[in-house]
């Protein structure tokens, strides 16, 4: 027993080391350059392949592997070098959301190349014998790799702390994390300064995506499997401080590790819960400092209700959007239903994100959860469709509030990481429980009721729900809850003077927009017959949030805009091209090269200029 | 050896400097002098780059370097000491020095901490305090000595004065005075008259984004209206 115990504590520390030195290179870049760096998953994984091709050429002897990793880490670091100074350079201005945007950008276009270099398939590294001998502790076998991996991340926390407490680069990177502008008026060039922590971070994420070769193989998945843990492990330990992220990946590790044993589908949950219940008590992270505020460009504009021309603009479409079926065909058909959805869950995530000020990155959460909740409703307890879409928003608007107590009272990066990671492990309960979900096989036969099976009946009942619902959205808007929920975002110290609840307010919007989004979700599912946990993926929160971006944050038109648009332009994207991720990604990337502001606030400068001349 | 023309710059829309000519000869303290609020901090950060100018030109020298990186132009010999000093609170005295430390300049005897500290007694008896840690005194003179560890040719001072002690005033005016010895010239912000009258030379004053007078010290003494216009109620 006490052996089993000590195996699995092992594990779990070897484990916490590569995501510590995962964690170390992103909290690094963040604390110095302020860049949320979605992109670090593709470094790892880069790493991961990379050192596959080296390693899988080289003696099976311990030197050359040393070698091969060491090989490893210096194309790591120059790759990060190169990323740095080729792309993340010119986004150190633009808005948090934007920058994380940008960087999801380069993970979608690493994962095409990635596929076009190294192929579909998972590439396990041979192993010599040496990494697969074991060790006797007591009565009980390690395997000796883990041991090494146990030794290498404090190896790592103890070189990186000499390296920042010991040398001026150091010095430089410690006052940087502090006040990069003073820095600057030092005569220090930051420009230099962040190349030179991205090639370090890279380089941490290359030995830690090379170190894990032996205990699997390099995969597709290891980037965003890898982000989401690295997220908790850098919020959990405080943005930008390098022990932090060590006292929390051996928490998370450790934690993960036991979970696997006792409870395994618990696992997940329990790393949210103790996250979660670290940031009640310390809201920067177990070792963080409070974030400067930085202005939400978002809020500065306001939103007003639409002038009459486009009201009536809006109402024609309406009735265009009602009358089209009799004119297209069926793959039309099920475009427009789509876009029906994508307006409901567009204009969810508006809700929050342009009057709450809350912008999530994990707003699939609860169109997941409402998917699932109608798809369980219909084939588990043999409901009808009504209790189905009934139950849905019900479910994902009580998930919501649950979750939502805890997440409005952050701002910024810390609510965009944290809606995301709860959106990967809402995806991986789902991925994880096959009794209850059938896990990556989905659950199939989500047909709609008897009446409402004609694809004909059905878009017309997704088109009068989805416009309700964001009708719905738009009334709570211009009633006095939005306008205070406005006020509350603009200046929370003004609107509590003027006794408003800020946190109530956003908890409020934060579960009406979950609800929202969950009955979307619903819909998706009765109209594709099925729910996968690919509802719940990060790609897809981030469509939402290109959508909202497209058309802009300013008015209730936008995110309805940006959906019918972005669901056009994606299924065309998606007609024309199986690379649809490389495409999609520079489409991201070049658009916040070009707008770096948002298109939006572009659009919003262009037109104060214009007013000004 | 500064030569600002027509310096024009906004806070997004505002418009707060509004044509700033002014110029610092080597080797003399010129005192800006202003109500809160007058422009005087916007002046030198204009002047170091930390905010753009949106028209103007300022040369340096013989570099103009308008729009230039806050870096660059530290490098090109000027210093700046921040309003609110920007100390590096987790990093300690001697590690604070080491962040502003840059080569030396031909025909300048560099400075070290050892000069440094005599010249600031209090600095060098709390090497390894964190910036942290120590009192708004110690801190202003801090950032003073961090910026002198650039040898900049000439050293922007915003409100060295503010918030501190009349004692500590006076040991601040004592290392100014010594700081001009050695060669450094200095724009110094202020709104202590008193203070600034002792140590400068000449003064500007600036009044909503503009340069309403220039003169000598014993000049401004002798004008009581326009000390008034300046500081009256
Ligand atoms: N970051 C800023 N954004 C907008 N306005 C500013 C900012 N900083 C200063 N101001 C405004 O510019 C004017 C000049 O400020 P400042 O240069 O700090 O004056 P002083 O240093 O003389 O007290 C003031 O009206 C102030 O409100
Ligand atoms: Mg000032």
């Amino acid at each position: 027993m006490l052996s089993t115990l000590l195996v699995q504590l092992l594990t779990g520390l070897s484990g916490a080391s590569s995501l510590f030195l995962v964690s170390a290179g992103l909290t690094v870049i963040f604390g110095v350059t302020r860049v949320v760096n979605f992109s670090h998953g593709s470094l790892y994984m880069l790493g991961a392949y990379t050192g596959w091709s080296i390693l899988s050429r080289l003696p099976r002897e311990p030197l050359p592997f040393i070698l091969g990793v060491l090989l490893t880490v210096a194309a790591l670091a120059l790759l990060g070098a190169l990323l740095e100074r080729l792309l993340l350079r010119r986004i150190y201005a633009a808005p948090e959301l934007l920058q994380l945007l940008f960087t999801f950008g380069v993970v979608l276009v690493v994962q095409d190349a990635t596929q076009a270099i190294w192929g579909p398939n998972d590439l396990p590294l041979p192993r010599g014998r040496w990494l697969r001998s074991f060790v006797e502790i007591g009565d009980a076998r390690v395997p000796l790799y883990d041991l090494i991996l146990i030794a290498i991340g404090p190896a790592v926390l103890a070189a990186l702390w000499l390296l920042l407490t010991r040398t001026r680069w150091g010095t430089l990177i410690r006052a940087a994390t502090q006040d990069r502008e003073m820095v600057a008026a030092l005569g220090v060039d930051q420009k230099r300064l962040f190349t030179s922590v991205f090639a370090l971070g890279a380089g941490l994420a290359g030995l830690a995506g090379a170190l894990s070769l032996p205990d699997g193989s390099a995969n597709l998945q290891m980037d965003l499997s890898i982000i989401t843990d690295a997220f908790v492990v850098v919020v959990v330990g405080g943005l930008g401080s390098v022990p932090g992220a060590f006292l929390a990946s051996i928490l998370i590790g450790v934690l993960q590790a036991f979970g696997i044993v006792v409870l395994p589908q618990a696992t997940l949950v329990l790393v949210f819960v103790i996250m979660a219940a670290v940031l009640v008590v310390r809201p920067n992270g177990l070792l963080g400092r409070p974030q400067a505020i930085r202005e939400n460009p978002a809020s500065t504009t306001l939103i007003r209700p639409a002038e009459p021309a486009l009201r009536w603009l809006g109402l024609a479409a309406l009735i265009l959007a009602a009358a089209a079926p009799l004119f297209v065909g069926p793959f039309l058909l099920s475009v427009l239903t789509e876009m029906a959805v994508a307006m409901l869950f567009a204009a969810a995530l508006h809700f929050m994100m342009g009057p709450g000020g809350m912008a999530s990155f994990g707003h699939a959460a609860w169109f997941g959860l409402g998917a699932y909740a109608a798809a369980l409703a219909v084939k588990g307890l043999a409901l009808p469709m009504t209790a189905g879409l009934l139950i849905a928003p019900l479910l994902a608007g009580t998930a919501a509030a649950l979750f939502g107590w805890f997440v409005v009272r952050l701002s910024g990066v810390y609510l965009a990481m944290l809606t995301l990671a709860f959106a990967q492990i809402v995806w991986a309960v789902m991925f994880q429980a096959v009794d209850l979900t059938g896990g990556d096989n989905g659950i199939l036969g989500v047909w709609p009721a008897q009446w409402a099976t004609d694809r004909l009946v059905f878009y017309w009942l997704t088109l009068a729900l989805c416009t309700a619902a964001t009708l719905v959205l738009r009334t709570i808007l211009y009633a006095p809850f939005g306008y205070a929920l406005r006020g509350a975002r603009d200046s929370e110290l003004r609107a509590a003077a003027i006794g408003l609840d800020a946190t109530r307010l956003r908890h409020a919007a934060f579960t009406i927009a979950g609800a929202a989004a969950g009955l979307a979700g619903s819909l998706a599912a009765f109209s594709k017959g099925s729910v996968f946990p690919g509802f719940i993926a990060i790609s897809r929160s981030v469509d939402a949030l290109l959508m909202v971006l497209l058309g802009g944050v300013q008015s209730m038109a936008g995110p309805i805009v940006g959906a019918i648009a972005y669901t056009g332009l994606f299924d065309l994207l998606l007609l024309a091209t199986d690379q649809w991720r490389a495409v999609l990604g520079l489409s991201i990337i070049v658009l916040v090269l070009a707008f770096p502001q948002g298109i939006a606030g572009t659009a919003h400068r262009l037109w104060l200029r214009g007013k000004e001349a | 050896m500064l030569d600002v023309q027509d310096l024009h710059t906004h806070y997004g829309r505002a418009h707060i400097l509004q044509g700033i000519s002014l110029q610092v000869a080597p080797g003399e303290v010129l005192v800006l002098l202003g109500r809160n609020g007058a422009g005087k901090s916007t002046t030198l950060k204009s002047l170091i780059g930390l905010v753009r100018p949106t028209a103007g030109r300022i040369r340096f020298g013989t570099e103009y370097i308008t729009g230039h990186e806050p870096h660059a132009i530290a490098r090109a010999g000027l210093g700046y000491v921040p309003e609110e000093r920007r100390i590096f609170t987790d990093l300690t005295v001697m590690e604070n020095l080491e962040v502003g430390r840059l080569p030396p300049r031909p025909g300048l005897p560099a400075w070290t901490p050892e000069r440094l500290f005599a010249l600031f007694p209090n600095l060098g008896e709390m090497r390894t305090r964190l910036g942290g840690r120590m009192s708004g005194g110690e801190q202003q003179m801090l950032a003073i000595a961090r910026t002198l560890m650039g040898n900049p040719r000439l050293i922007l001072l915003d409100e060295p004065s503010e918030g501190l002690a009349p004692i500590i005033v006076e040991q601040m005016a004592h290392a100014i005075t010594a700081m001009k010895r050695q060669g450094v010239t200095i724009l110094l912000a202020e709104q202590n008259l008193h203070f600034a009258t002792n140590i400068a030379d000449r003064a500007a004053a600036i009044e909503r984004g503009r340069i309403v007078w220039t003169g000598t010290i014993p000049a401004l003494h002798a004008d009581p209206a326009l000390r008034d216009t300046l500081f009256g109620a």
